[in-house]
Formats: structure tokens, C-alpha cells, sequence
């Protein structure tokens, strides 16, 4: 009875957490969660959930897309908040107090610029991409054993100086896909801070599992904050406005 | 709490029922994997940091600096030595040399384990670590018995090519000594230069122009649990010119005979010159060389140059001016004419251990003390405190029972202190007292009155402090006429009783105690050790140089322990590794360590503890390292000691100091080792390591604190760390790990009445971290929870939902935290945000549910809720805020959804007339009437700044719902009054409205039946409050 819904998901997974290599690993993952083939086809991805705040449940919305083009918003008290949006080019967000849009500093949107080839997956074609993966060896997160695998991006700016850009992503032996993700703040009074990023409730969508809890806090701390996705919508059609800077 | 108890034995029953008749596979879980989300805390402090062994910096990005540390680990700044954070945590914590890879410096660190200040409580290491990515992760090289590794050169042109300088064991021989070399970038090691089983390599230093010419000290060094030796024939200054394959002793000009330690440095700026610190009987101090230690001239032997070379032995060199040097000592000391003559460097904490650079600006420098790192910006004339290092050392740790209660412990050359487990905007430097000086250990707090106890090194000063008062006295015990000389340990024991709140006890080689405070001591044992007068030589302790602090003392008392059960019997342990107890209060004693099986004699009896439980039962701990035995000794005896049972697994990794037994669980047990905590929940059968947020930390001394259930941890290297109410480790049994899923129990959560406005720390100083003071809803998860939908929600006992919860998925122990509130109000759209309206009101006390839905299945848990108990606040006083809240909360939700009706008719007439403009002039006069009602109800204009416009109906009840919601207490008349008025401002407003929907009633509808505009579809009240 119990579990059917999953189990039933589980059929066509890999198992088994046998001695690895990272590229099995990658492709594990990728094959678990949908296949690189039909990852690749993928345009766009719009999300839509809640984020819990102080007993406020606030709806976000969350749209990435195969040129880069990016936005996440949220809703308060009936206000739409662009927290960040970025159309390729240049990358903005809403000011809380005016609630007008106000340009990233040009550092910020450089960075967005060299993250450009993550969607939708940075694993997919990562050799492609410029990407290095490396098996760093397992670790236990959550209760559960894990391979860490360090993918080193393209680089990043950081106060004018370029420097790498690590991300450590922890994949579960049992069926390979991440269950947390370390990377190191690069820049703002956080700088230094190791955030960690868990990932859990994964769903079907059409054939591609995604991550329907995202939860993000800092290492060492106990305070997290989580998303919970309600609906994922594959190749959205979104108008361009939506991800552009206006006065 | 008897009846937790009572569970307890309960559930205990239970485990062995189920073993027993079903002989189930027993479910054995380890690590996180049973802690889950029990985290800990550390709260420092950082005011008096901790001793800092070794500091070096980026070659060129003078923003990056590394701090080793004693204890606590390797630190990295990023911002140019304004803070710091740990990057070493899961490793061994004492560091001997971290050093950047000239070529990769963003990059590659090196550090080598195992500091090599070695005082008598120093720590070792375990190897040589790498990192290749500015130290997010780690890669242990090698070098595993090395003990501790002083330095780490790399060829400047080739990073394959580097040298470790290994000095060793201090404790016993080791064969792992001496210069090695790789060439293959740590793949392959060869002993270039060998060391002797007494004698290492003590510093290493390359020529930076010249990477075939290497500097190698060796000293000849040992250390036992009664004496320190430092120097001998073998200690020497080697050179090679040809990279390692020959070198040669430099002795051209130094002293003959016995050398101690040395320490070498080489101009970087003209590296023919080279700096030597020589520790010898004569003519001991700074040598200078100009032809690169072919001959040496004598130029300094000033105190700060000779002071215990074992503990400062460092000499740096400014990088850009070879005559600006720096010698580490007492207070450490500038010279700028090329070692002539020597100035004290600025104010700061005594002991300093190294100095680092600027490489861009010399002026500016760090140094490396025992109580932090120091940074100076004039060239060492002021310096100044890195505030966010809270790398303090305790020997001891226990707890008083104020709310919150406040730990108390002694430091490593830092003194005694206490300090509250909870403060304002957390646990800030500000909040720590000092209650001794010197070197600190055991501190108590009297059971009743505002009075510690405290002392300082080998019981020079025992006082009692009166915190109120501030009243010191010196109640150090005095031998009566005719009795001998006492002998105190460097960390004199000093027990508090649980029976007698005025009684304390002290050890000496005898047991003493006090009735009164303190004032009046009487000797209630003979010598408890074994006297051996081969152990009491200190005043000759030290080699070269005499080094007599009372560090050495032995043959003396280390642990004493009153049972709680009955003040009789007492347990006293000894460094010279005796047992005794006591079952008439002091009259006769049986030493019974001779009944321990597998413990070599005259092993360290480090804790001894009486069981809670029983009469006959204690448990002790044995320490070997201070001869080389580096395994864990644990025992527990349940007959007064004429049987023991070892409780030690090989899941124990590092040597142990320290055992307590849980106060509720006798099959709780907790075991402070060298590499950290290690919990067993079976009686010492198989035993965790906790690792969450738990740095691999040396853990002295452990105390429980009766109320709250944290284990409150004295670490020599990370400060305090406290693990917050770890009760539920209590319900864990092989009954509940076989379910997929398992509530546990709670105690009724109050609802504290607490608020406050935070603390006063800087944004660079560390500031402790408070317990999280909400509900805790725990439950046990067999598998981490990653595929498929999982929810938790609070309800009433009906079903209603009361607040959603992010749910834990670890496997094991999940801790949910509920601030026992309900849902914000659904706010009416305006221009700006109603900031009052952000507050989610409290629940009332009683019974609510916790609904978890993870997959198809549904778990539901029942919990009760409580007002602070220690509040005075009526039960109608908070009825009556309850129902005031409610209806503002009521009333904010009837106008977002008459604005919500209201925005869908002026969106509706402005569509009405773009699609036909006949409308126009009666849409006009709609849209007129709408905006005009509407800009009495909610801000259209300004922004949520200082450009905030004039308050309307919205702003007033979430203005008035702010203030109600946040007290406790009942509401004023005049609030009810104004919730009255406010309450008939919006039925007018609802009137206003109507009245206008039917005054345009028929328009409307005309022309939605012309196909104009379409009938607006409104939602139902309760749809538009959820969506």
C-alpha cells in the first residue's frame, strides 16, 4: 500500500552503490531523473510554490530558461516583488522600500553572464560547458551516505579579481540524485559562509524529476529557510517583458 | 521526572523484550544518523579567544590570512584579518604549520597537524592535510604517526617539490622524525634528514631565492607527566645547499655543548643573512649570519629572545627590510636594526607564538598569541584583537541553576569565567565575567548563593568570589603544623557537593574539605597516591632551560566525586593513576585500581564519576598519553569497585578525559575524548561520535544540566559548546527505530513570554548563538525522507489547520521548531506593505495535533501547549487579548476582501470603458465613486520608506492589531473602543460599497448582456483568504 506512488517511479531507477566513477555517477542522475535526452529538449522551466515567512505564506514564482533568461518573484500583501530577474544581459531587482526596479551591480550580473550554461542542469554536457567533476569520496548528509562530487564552473568576479567557482553537490548512493549542494558565499557580508541548499520531495513532471522542497541555510546554523514547490510547468511561454529592466 | 524515568525502565523493558523473543536483527544506528537534527551550539566566547600556533598569509592578496590554532582548528580570513571563520572542523584541531603553495596560492594549503608549542597540555596531531580548493574540502597526505609536523616549504618554482619538517612525539619515541621530501607533490615521501627517537625537526626554512638551500632545526625534547627536558647533544642547525641530499651542521660561532632549541629565519629581502635563536647554558639569544650560516655572530641574549624557547621559538624576518626582525616571546619583540637591539611590541596578550607580514605593507602584521590573533597597522606599536576567534581552551565546565543558567569554566592561560547559556541578540563577549586569573580550571558556582569558587595554576590562589559584592578571599588550604608540604596538580581538583550546599572539597595528595566555604579545611584522607618520590623532582624539571611553572607537579589528586546517593562515599582518582574510594566519609579507603583489568599501571586516572543510580556504581577514566598511550580507557564497576567493566569500542577514536552518565538514562553515557563527543545510548556497547555542528574537538569535562537536559561541553580548542535538550535521546529504542516513522514524546511546550531588543556586538565580533526557545516537535525517520510530497502541519483537535511547518527529512532524530503561531491575516492590497499586518497572533494553550503527510501516509501526534508558567498574567487578562486579536485579525481579513471586491469593479469599468466608450461617462462616474471610497481604505500613494503616506482604515486596524497581537497582557478600554470604532468605519464602508454596486447595478448589467465586459467572477470569502 504505502509508497506505491514512488515505488512505482523507482522501477526504472539505478541502483546500487557500488564503486564509481563520477561520470557514472553524473549519468546516473541524469538517467534517474528523466534521461540527458529529454533534459536537453527542455526551453524553460517556471516553478511555482511557497515560501513560509513569520506565518506568512508567500506565493513565488520561479522562471529560468534555456537562453538564461531568469526571474524569481514573490507576492505580499498583493504586491508582486521581482527579487531578482536577469534577460541575458542585465540583471535587476526590486528595491523593498519603492518597490521599483534597480540594476544588479555590473560584478553581480558578469557572474549571471558566466553562469549562463547551468540551466537546466549543470551536470547535463558539463564537459561541454567548460565544467570539471571530480569525486571528492562519500559522506553522510541527512542520515545518508553520499558521493560528493565537486564541480568546478567557470570562473567567477569577485571584487575584480577572478576566482574559482566551486559547487559541491552530494548525491545519494541509493538512487543519485543530490540531496544537498555546498557552496561557498563569494561576496556580501556573508562572504565566506558555506550555504547549504537540501533538496528533497522529488516529483515527476512530465517524465523529469525536480526537486519540489529547496531548502537553504548556512552551515553550522540551525535557521533554514525552505521553498516548497506546488507546480512545475515545462517550456512555459512567459513574455519576454517579464525577465527586462524597466525604468 | 520520575515518570520519565518511569518511562524510561519502561522502554528499556521493552528493548530487551523485543531482542529477546523475536531475536530481531537489533537496530544499531551511528552518528547522524541517529542525532539527525540535534544540533549543537557553540557560544565561545571570543573575548579571550585561544592560543593561535601559526599564521601565514597569500603571497600577493593581502586579504587572505590563516590562523592555526592550539585546538580549535585552521581559520581563514577573506577580508583582510577583520574575521574569521573555521575551515578545518572535521580534522584534528591542533595545528603545527599551514603553509600556501607559492605557485597555486588561491588554492592549494598545506597543513600539517600537531602543534608544537609543546606546554603539558598540549594536543597532537595526526598528519598532513591538503586542500586544492582555498580549503572547502580535505585530503589527509600522509604522516599519520607523525605527532607534530613544525614546517612546510615549497619550492616557489615547482610545486611537486616540497619539504615537511616532522619534530614527533613528545610524550615517547617515535621513529617518524625529521626533514622529508617529496617530488612528486606528496605522492611519494623520502627522510632526507633523519631524526633519533628523542630528537626532530623543530623548524625548516628555504632559501627563497634558492630552493635547493634549506635551513633544518633539530631539537632533542621529551616530555613526561612529571618533568620536561628540553635540549642535548643532538639538538643541532643543519643546512643543505643541494636540496636535501647532504647537509651539513652550522655551528660556526654558536655555543658548544648542549644545545635546546632553535630557530632559524632567512632575510627574504638578502637572504644571506639568517636569523638563529639558540637555547643553550651560555651565551644564549640571537646569532646573526650574513654568509648564510657559514658563521654566526652573537647579538642579542635580552629575556624576550631567551624566555622558554619550548614555547617561543619563532623568528620572522620583514619581507622587504632585512634588518626589521621579530622574535615571539613573553610579549614578543621588534628589532629594526638587523637583531642589535630589541623593543617589546604593543599591548596585547601575553605568549605570542608567530608573527605574519603584510607582504605589501610591513607596517601591518599579525600575531599569534595565546589569547588570539592581533593585528597592528604601525608596525607592531598597537595592536589590536580579532574578535570572531572563539578558540578558548577549558579544562572544566558545570552549570548553575539561574534561568537562563550560566556555565562556568576555566581556561588555558585565560583564567576563570562565567557566562549565561542565553542572552539577548545571543551570547556576546560582554556577557562573560571573569571570576580568576592565570590559568583556570575547575569553577563552581555555590548550589544557593552568588558565590564561585575558582583557582589558578597548581592551587596558587583557590578563591572565593562574592559576584555580588565583590569580595574576593583566598581559601587556598594550608598544612597544619607537622603535616607535609601539599601537592597540588597544575588543574587542581575542586568539587562542590550535591549533599552539603556550604561543603567543597579539594584534592591535594591528600582529600580535603571544607564545610564552611572554604574557611576551615580538614584532611579527610592519607596520601592517595603513590608518593613516588622519582615523580616530584619539578624544581629540576626543564633542561636548558629551568622551566618550573607547576605545570609538572604529580603524584597528586586529579578527580574527586561525592556520590549523589550518599555524601559517604567518595571517589578520588590520581595522576599517578590510583583508585581509591571511600564508604564511611573519608575514615578508611581502598585503592581498587588493581582490580581494572587491561589498564597499565600508573595510568592517568582522570575522571572518576558516582553513578546517579547506585550505591556501587562509578565509572573512570583513564588518560595514557603523557606516556605515549594514546588508547581510551573507560570503566564502570557496580560493586564499589572490586569489578570493572571496560565500556570502551573501537568506535572510539582518540584518548579519553572525561565520562558522565545521563541523569535520567543509566544507559546514557557521554565520553569527552581528544578527537570529541562520543555518546552511547547502550550502555556504553556501541558508542556515536556527534559531528552535528561538533568540531573534532578535544572535550574535557562534560556537565548535564538537571532542568533543561543540555549537555553543556567544556572543549579545549572551540570554547562552550552546548547541545540543546538532548532528552530525546532517552525514547530511542528498537521498537520505535524499526517504524517508519515515530512521534516522540513532549513534556506540555510553554509559550515563554520573552522579548528583547538584542545585543550590542560589532558585525566582525562572534556573537554565540541562543537556544531556540519554541516548541520542539520531534520524530524519528527510518529513512531520509527525498521522493514524493511530505508535509506538517499544526491543527486544532478538529482538524483545522493551524500552521504549516517545514518538516525535517533527515534519517534519524528530527527536531521541527513551531513558534507556537498561527497564519498572518490576509492583508487588503495597498501601495505599500501594512508592516503591523506581517504578525501571526499567538495560539491559545491547549491541545493541537501535529499532522505529518509524507506520501500516501498520514502520522498524526498530539501535543499540548502551556502559558509561560512563570508568568502572572490572568487567565481572563489573556482571554481577553485572545479575543481582541482575533477580531482585528477578523476585521483586517473583512477589508482585504471588501478591497478585493472593490479592485475587480474598478478593474471592471476600466475594461468596460476601453471597450466601449459610450460608457465612458457613466464608468467615470463609477470609477470616481470607487477610488474615493477605496482611498479611505487603503494607502494608494507613497512608498514603505520615509515616503510612507497618510495612514487609511488598512493601516489603522493593522496598527491597533500590531500592538494587541504582540502583548500578553489584556487590552486597554481604549483599544477596545478604538477596535469599535474601527469595526464601524469598515461596516460603513461596506455600505458605501453596496450602495455604489447598486446604484451602477443595471448599467453594469446592460452591458455585460451586450457582450461589453464580462460578469465578474468573485471568490467566496474563504477562497480568497486561502488563495
Amino acid at each position: 500500500m504505502k509508497k506505491t506512488l514512488f515505488i512505482l517511479g523507482f522501477v526504472m531507477f539505478v541502483f546500487g552503490a557500488n564503486a564509481q566513477t563520477v561520470d557514472e555517477i553524473i549519468n546516473n542522475y541524469l538517467e534517474n531523473t528523466g534521461g540527458a535526452a529529454n533534459w536537453a529538449k527542455l526551453s524553460g522551466v517556471k516553478m511555482e510554490g511557497k515560501v513560509a515567512v513569520q506565518g506568512m505564506d508567500l506565493p513565488i514564482e520561479m522562471v529560468q530558461t534555456k537562453e538564461g533568461k531568469m526571474y524569481m518573484k514573490f507576492s505580499l500583501q498583493g504586491q508582486e516583488i521581482t527579487q531578482q530577474a536577469f534577460d541575458g544581459n542585465e540583471a535587476w531587482g526590486m528595491n523593498f522600500m519603492t518597490m521599483k526596479p534597480e540594476k544588479s551591480d555590473s560584478e553581480t550580473t558578469e557572474n549571471m553572464k558566466r553562469n549562463l550554461g547551468d540551466f537546466p542542469d549543470p551536470f547535463l554536457n558539463y564537459k561541454e560547458k567548460g565544467f570539471k567533476a571530480e569525486l571528492i569520496g562519500k559522506e553522510t548528509v541527512d542520515g545518508t551516505e553520499t558521493f560528493k562530487v565537486k564541480l568546478t564552473k567557470k570562473p567567477l568576479m569577485v571584487d575584480g579579481k577572478e576566482v574559482e567557482n566551486l559547487v559541491f553537490y552530494f548525491f545519494d548512493t541509493e538512487n543519485f540524485v543530490p540531496i544537498m549542494v555546498e557552496q561557498e558565499v563569494k561576496y556580501g557580508p556573508a562572504k565566506g559562509v558555506t550555504s547549504q541548499t537540501m533538496f528533497s520531495d522529488y516529483q515527476e513532471v512530465d517524465g523529469l524529476y525536480f526537486a519540489f522542497s529547496i531548502t537553504e541555510k548556512a552551515k553550522g546554523t540551525p535557521q533554514s529557510q525552505a521553498i516548497n514547490i506546488t507546480k512545475v510547468i515545462l517550456n512555459p511561454s512567459v513574455d519576454d517583458a517579464a525577465f527586462k529592466f524597466k525604468d | 521526572m520520575k515518570r520519565t524515568s518511569r518511562i524510561a525502565g519502561l522502554l528499556l523493558g521493552l528493548l530487551q523484550i523485543s531482542f529477546f523473543s523475536t531475536g530481531q536483527d537489533i537496530v544499531t544506528l551511528k552518528g547522524d544518523e541517529l542525532f539527525g537534527s540535534l544540533s549543537a551550539r557553540q557560544i565561545g566566547p571570543a573575548v579571550m579567544s585561544g592560543r593561535i600556533t601559526d599564521l601565514t598569509g597569500h603571497p600577493s592578496d593581502g586579504k587572505v590570512i590563516y590562523a592555526g590554532t592550539a585546538g580549535g582548528g585552521l581559520w581563514k580570513s577573506v577580508n583582510g584579518g577583520a574575521s574569521f571563520k573555521p575551515i578545518f572542523d572535521k580534522y584534528n584541531q591542533s595545528i603545527g604549520a599551514v603553509e600556501l603553495d607559492p605557485n597555486d596560492p588561491d588554492n592549494t594549503i598545506w597543513v600539517g597537524t600537531g602543534e608544537t608549542w609543546v606546554r603539558n597540555s598540549v594536543s597532537a596531531g595526526d598528519g598532513l592535510y591538503k586542500s586544492v580548493d582555498g580549503g572547502s574540502s580535505w585530503n589527509k597526505v600522509g604522516f599519520e604517526n607523525s605527532d607534530r609536523i613544525s614546517g612546510i616549504v615549497i619550492n616557489p618554482k615547482n610545486s611537486k617539490e616540497m619539504y615537511v619538517g616532522v619534530l614527533g612525539a613528545l610524550w615517547a619515541d617515535s621513529d617518524e622524525r625529521g626533514v622529508y621530501k617529496t617530488t612528486d607533490g606528496g605522492a611519494t615521501w623520502t627522510k632526507v634528514l633523519a631524526g633519533m627517537p628523542n630528537v626532530g625537526c623543530s623548524d625548516i626554512i628555504m632559501d627563497p631565492s634558492n630552493p635547493d638551500v634549506l635551513y633544518a632545526a633539530f631539537w632533542e625534547f621529551r616530555r613526561t607527566a612529571w618533568s620536561f627536558s628540553s635540549g642535548g647533544l643532538n639538538s643541532a642547525l643543519y643546512k643543505t645547499t643541494d636540496g636535501g641530499k647532504t647537509w651539513n651542521k652550522i655551528h660556526n660561532g654558536f655555543p658548544s655543548g648542549e644545545l635546546g632549541r632553535i630557530a632559524v629565519a632567512v632575510a627574504p629581502s638578502k637572504t644571506n643573512i639568517v636569523y638563529a635563536v639558540v637555547e643553550s647554558k651560555e651565551n644564549k639569544g640571537l646569532y646573526k649570519s650574513e654568509d648564510g650560516g657559514a658563521t654566526w655572530v652573537f647579538s642579542n641574549g635580552d629575556f624576550e629572545l631567551t624566555v622558554r624557547p619550548f614555547y617561543f621559538s619563532r623568528i620572522v624576518v620583514d619581507p622587504k627590510n632585512p634588518d626589521v626582525v621579530v622574535k615571539a616571546g613573553l610579549s614578543g619583540s621588534i628589532s629594526r636594526d638587523g637583531g642589535k637591539t630589541f623593543r617589546n611590541l604593543g599591548f596585547m596578550h601575553s605568549d605570542i607564538h608567530d608573527i605574519w607580514f603584510d607582504i605589501n605593507d610591513p607596517n601591518r602584521f599579525f600575531a599569534a598569541t595565546d589569547g588570539g590573533v592581533y593585528r597592528t597597522w604601525d608596525g607592531g606599536t598597537t595592536m589590536e584583537i580579532v574578535e570572531s576567534i572563539p578558540v578558548s581552551q577549558f579544562y572544566h565546565v558545570s552549570v548553575d541553576n539561574d534561568e537562563p543558567y550560566n556555565v562556568y569554566g576555566g581556561l588555558q592561560d585565560n583564567g576563570s569565567w562565567f557566562g549565561p547559556s542565553a542572552s539577548p541578540g545571543g551570547v556576546e563577549a560582554r556577557d562573560w565575567t571573569p571570576v580568576g586569573m592565570g590559568d583556570g580550571f575547575r569553577v563552581y558556582r555555590h548550589p544557593t548563593k552568588k558565590i564561585t569558587y575558582s583557582e589558578m595554576q597548581g592551587a596558587e590562589g583557590v578563591w572565593r568570589f562574592d559576584v555580588v559584592n565583590n569580595q574576593i578571599r583566598n581559601i587556598k588550604p594550608t598544612p597544619a603544623k607537622g603535616e607535609p608540604k601539599y601537592r597540588f596538580n597544575w588543574n587542581t581538583p575542586i568539587q562542590i557537593s550535591t549533599h552539603n550546599p556550604d561543603r567543597i572539597f579539594i584534592g591535594s595528595q591528600f582529600l580535603l574539605v571544607s564545610n564552611d566555604m572554604g574557611a576551615n579545611w580538614q584532611k579527610i584522607s592519607p596520601d592517595l597516591t603513590t608518593n613516588d618520590p622519582a615523580k616530584q623532582n619539578q624544581s629540576e624539571s626543564g633542561g636548558i632551560s629551568t622551566d618550573n611553572s607547576g605545570a609538572e607537579n604529580h603524584t597528586t589528586i586529579f578527580s574527586i566525586s561525592e556520590s549523589p546517593i550518599d555524601e559517604k562515599i567518595i571517589w578520588v582518582g590520581t595522576d599517578d593513576g590510583n583508585v581509591q574510594v571511600t564508604q564511611d566519609g573519608g575514615k578508611t579507603w581502598t585503592n581498587v585500581v588493581g582490580n581494572i583489568p587491561g589498564l597499565p599501571k600508573n595510568t592517568w586516572a582522570y575522571h572518576v564519576q558516582a553513578s546517579n543510580f547506585s550505591k556501587g556504581t562509578a565509572y573512570a577514566v583513564f588518560d595514557g598519553h603523557t606516556s605515549g598511550d594514546y588508547k581510551p580507557y573507560a570503566y564502570k564497576t557496580t560493586d564499589f569497585g572490586k569489578t570493572w567493566k571496560s565500556v570502551v569500542t573501537p568506535d572510539i577514536v582518540g584518548f579519553a578525559r572525561h565520562i558522565l552518565e545521563d541523569l535520567k538514562n543509566e544507559n546514557i553515557l557521554y565520553l569527552g575524548t581528544e578527537a570529541g563527543l562520543f555518546i552511547s545510548i547502550d550502555g556504553g556497547a556501541n558508542w556515536s561520535k556527534f559531528t552535528n555542528n561538533m568540531p573534532s574537538v578535544p572535550v574535557h569535562y562534560i556537565a548535564m544540566h538537571p532542568k533543561t537536559n543540555d549537555l553543556v561541553l567544556a572543549t579545549h580548542g572551540r570554547g562552550i559548546i552546548i547541545i540543546d535538550d538532548i532528552s530525546p535521546l532517552r525514547q530511542i529504542n528498537q521498537e520505535m527505530l524499526a517504524k517508519e516513522v515515530h512521534f516522540l514524546k513532549s513534556e506540555p511546550m510553554p509559550m515563554w513570554e520573552e522579548s528583547n531588543f538584542g545585543g550590542s556586538s560589532g558585525e566582525t565580533a562572534f556573537v554565540g548563538p541562543n537556544p531556540d526557545r519554541s516548541g520542539r516537535i520531534i520524530y524519528y525517520l527510518k529513512k531520509r525522507h527525498t521522493f514524493g510530497a511530505m508535509t506538517l502541519e499544526v491543527q486544532d483537535l478538529q482538524g483545522n489547520k493551524i500552521s504549516s511547518l517545514d518538516p525535517g527529512k533527515q534519517k534519524g532524530i528530527n527536531v521541527v521548531n513551531w513558534n507556537f503561531r498561527s497564519k498572518a491575516p490576509k492583508i487588503a492590497k495597498g501601495k505599500t506593505f501594512s508592516f503591523d499586518g506581517f504578525s501571526a497572533p499567538r495560539v491559545p494553550a491547549g491541545a493541537y495535533q501535529v499532522v505529518m503527510k509524507k506520501g500516501k501516509e498520514e502520522f498524526s501526534h498530539k501535543i499540548e501547549v502551556i502559558y509561560d508558567p512563570r508568568s502572572e498574567i490572568s487567565l481572563s487578562d489573556r482571554k481577553a487579548q485572545e479575543e481582541l486579536t482575533k477580531q482585528l485579525f477578523d476585521l483586517s481579513q473583512d477589508l482585504a476582501y471588501l478591497v478585493y471586491k472593490l479592485d475587480l469593479q474598478l478593474e471592471q469599468a476600466e475594461k468596460a470603458k476601453a471597450a466601449d466608450p459610450k460608457s465612458a461617462k457613466s464608468m467615470n462616474a463609477l470609477i470616481g465613486e470607487l477610488n474615493k471610497l477605496k482611498e479611505t481604505l487603503v494607502i494608494t500613494t507613497g512608498d514603505n520608506y520615509v515616503g510612507t503616506a497618510e495612514p487609511q482604515l488598512r493601516e489603522k486596524i493593522s496598527k491597533l492589531y500590531g500592538i494587541v497581537v504582540s502583548n500578553y497582557e489584556a487590552p486597554s478600554p481604549a483599544q477596545v473602543e478604538s477596535k469599535t470604532d474601527l469595526a464601524a468605519d469598515l461596516g460603513k464602508a461596506k455600505t458605501t460599497f453596496d450602495g455604489i454596486g447598486s446604484k451602477y447595478a443595471k448599467t453594469i448589467d446592460n452591458l455585460v448582456k451586450k457582450g461589453v465586459i464580462e460578469a465578474i467572477q468573485i471568490d467566496d470569502f474563504k477562497t480568497f483568504i486561502e488563495k
